[in-house]
């Protein structure tokens, strides 16, 4: 061996030591959390302050405090957050697709002005205008409804800006053979751009899905009946109610974390694509 | 795209229509609301009035709003260019795809699925003074136990410390978005000039990073200036004011006093920078376009 390959031996095992000290920093975190949400509360006290092997290998398991977490409010707050999550999703897809393909595709008056507006919009982020949107829904009379937390949510300058970004680089002479065939608008968006754009579709929704399945703020003035109640405000009231039960905090913190994380590890490769795609044009 | 199909108004107004409202309703008019709201009052017979500067102008006069103003300036000045610099040091490590650093690229983008409300949940648990996993590991490594969150000196530390560990990887994405697309044939060609590994960096990665930099820079602030949950959730802005965000002031003042006029009084002033912050980012990307 040489001294240049012993030189980059070294270096590649600096790198390696140095990726794995900040994975730990960045998860250790969320492995000891989900892991005492197994352990028997006296464990959870007596292995977090004083540290062992004990900490990060759990002695004894127990689901009693994922059976507690989901015999309460959780259910129904998971299947509030999913429901406005998937809906919120769903509708921004479809509405911000369509203005991103105007954006990408129509040539019309006041464009430059208008596409600003919605980059604006974006750098403006939403907890911003939380109390005074809350005087306008309240005005709207749409308060602790599912439409006060889906609706504000829909429309997303961050996505039609990905969505254009997305469209403008089909090749015109595509849309140019569809019009040719004869194809209305609303066909070539649904039927020919929407189908190529996958990895696009796969990121916005990930970004309007865990927006709102993240969402703390806006629910918490907007919507706080118990019936419209969302995962976030749920394990929140446990932590300022019951401070003392630490295993049913864990386990619906694991549950709420679990089911973010979980989506988002699948797509991930689709999420960094299309940001790279993005920022080329 | 510069020469796009010119087509009638109808099917152009019928594709922005429904995204275009939204983002009018939902955030064009609260601004509104705001910037208007702030120039009224509600008497105590429920009524609101005009009362013209008279929200400023108590504004001005307290001094829990400049406290706030300082912790908020203070906080940002420190975490933002903390946040960047951890977060390009994070894409430079996983820049290159050698064996197994996809999974660390997954694995440093796994805080950000954490919400910030849950983050603090779990780091109010974390950094608990008596029971914690941090303080248990400091006794075991013989440092004395801090008090974190519960100390008028640390609190504002740990706030940074914290949503830094929820946003680096997020700012990370951007980044390294951005340094994947630096040719590879400019660093080989100043490689061959007998270019070290900093001045490559220096003089071929960094000019062409200015663009993502520029927007992390801008985002990043706007995404910190912003923060609510930890306060609301932890420290309720204490010990003593040393966690008093603006946002969480313009949240006490509508929600825990009742005091439209200085809510929205507040939410003006977080919008006014919001949108300078705006401003400016369009301005750096556009210099960089021309």
């Amino acid at each position: 061996m040489t001294i240049s390959d012993l030189r980059r031996l070294f270096v590649a095992f600096v790198r390696y030591l140095a990726l794995v000290l900040v994975a730990t920093v960045l998860l250790l975190p969320i492995y000891w959390l989900v892991v005492a949400s197994f352990r028997p509360a006296a464990d959870i006290f007596a292995t977090s302050s004083s540290v062992s092997l004990a900490t990060l290998v759990p002695e004894r398991l127990t689901l009693d405090h994922w059976r507690e977490a989901w015999s309460g409010e959780l259910p129904r707050a998971v299947a509030n957050s999913l429901f406005v999550a998937l809906t919120t999703a769903g509708l921004g897809v479809l509405i911000n697709s369509l203005a991103g393909f105007a954006f990408a595709v129509f040539e019309f008056p006041l464009k430059r002005v208008i596409f600003a507006f919605v980059l604006a919009t974006f750098m403006m982020p939403f907890e911003s205008i939380v109390i005074p949107l809350y005087m306008l829904v309240r005005g709207l009379a749409l308060t602790d409804t599912y439409a006060a937390l889906i609706l504000p949510e829909v429309a997303s300058g961050l996505v039609i800006f990905l969505f254009r970004q997305f469209f403008a680089a089909v090749p015109k002479e595509l849309y140019e053979a569809a019009r040719i065939d004869g194809a209305s608008w609303l066909q070539i968006w649904w039927r020919l751009t929407l189908p190529l754009s996958g990895p696009t579709i796969a990121t916005a929704s990930l970004m309007l899905f865990v927006h709102q399945w993240d969402a703390f703020f806006w629910p918490l003035v907007a919507a706080p009946s118990q019936e419209r109640i969302v995962v976030q405000v749920a394990i929140a009231r446990n932590v300022t109610l019951e401070v003392a039960n630490w295993g049913a905090l864990f386990a619906s913190a694991s549950t709420a974390i679990l089911l973010a994380l979980i989506p988002f590890l699948l797509l991930q490769r689709f999420y960094l694509r299309t940001i790279t795609a993005a920022s080329e044009r | 795209m510069k020469h796009g199909f010119r087509e009638s108004w109808v099917i152009v107004a019928l594709f922005l229509a429904p995204a275009l409202l939204g983002l009018a309703l939902f955030r064009l008019a609260p601004i509104l609301i705001a910037l208007i709201g702030g120039f009224t009052g509600t008497r105590l017979t429920g009524e609101t009035v005009w009362v013209g500067l008279q929200n400023y102008e108590r504004l001005v006069s307290d001094p829990a709003f400049w406290n706030s103003v300082r912790i908020t300036l203070l906080f940002n000045v420190i975490i933002n260019p903390l946040q960047i610099l951890i977060a390009l040091g994070l894409a430079l490590l996983v820049l290159r795809p050698t064996p197994l650093v996809p999974l660390f690229r997954a694995a440093y983008m796994a805080p950000m699925t954490v919400s910030l409300s849950l983050t603090s949940i779990l780091w109010a648990i974390l950094l608990e003074p008596t029971m914690g996993p941090v303080n248990g590991l400091l006794r075991a490594l013989g440092v004395p136990p801090q008090p974190f969150w519960r100390s008028e000196e640390q609190a504002l530390a740990t706030l940074i410390a914290v949503a830094s560990w929820k946003g680096v990887g997020y700012w990370m994405v951007f980044l390294l978005a951005g340094l994947l697309l630096v040719p590879k044939e400019l660093h080989e060609a100043a490689m061959i000039d007998g270019a070290s590994a900093w001045q490559r960096f220096r003089w071929v990665t960094l000019p062409l990073m200015r663009r993502p930099l520029a927007f992390v820079l801008v985002a990043d602030t706007a995404a910190n200036f912003l923060l609510f949950a930890p306060m609301y959730l932890i420290t309720q802005g204490g010990p003593n004011g040393a966690t008093a965000l603006l946002m969480f002031e313009a949240y006490q003042a509508a929600f825990t006093y009742l005091d439209r006029g200085r809510a929205l009084a507040l939410s003006t002033v977080i919008l006014l920078v919001i949108g300078l912050l705006a401003v400016l980012e369009l301005r750096l990307l556009r210099e960089r376009e021309s």
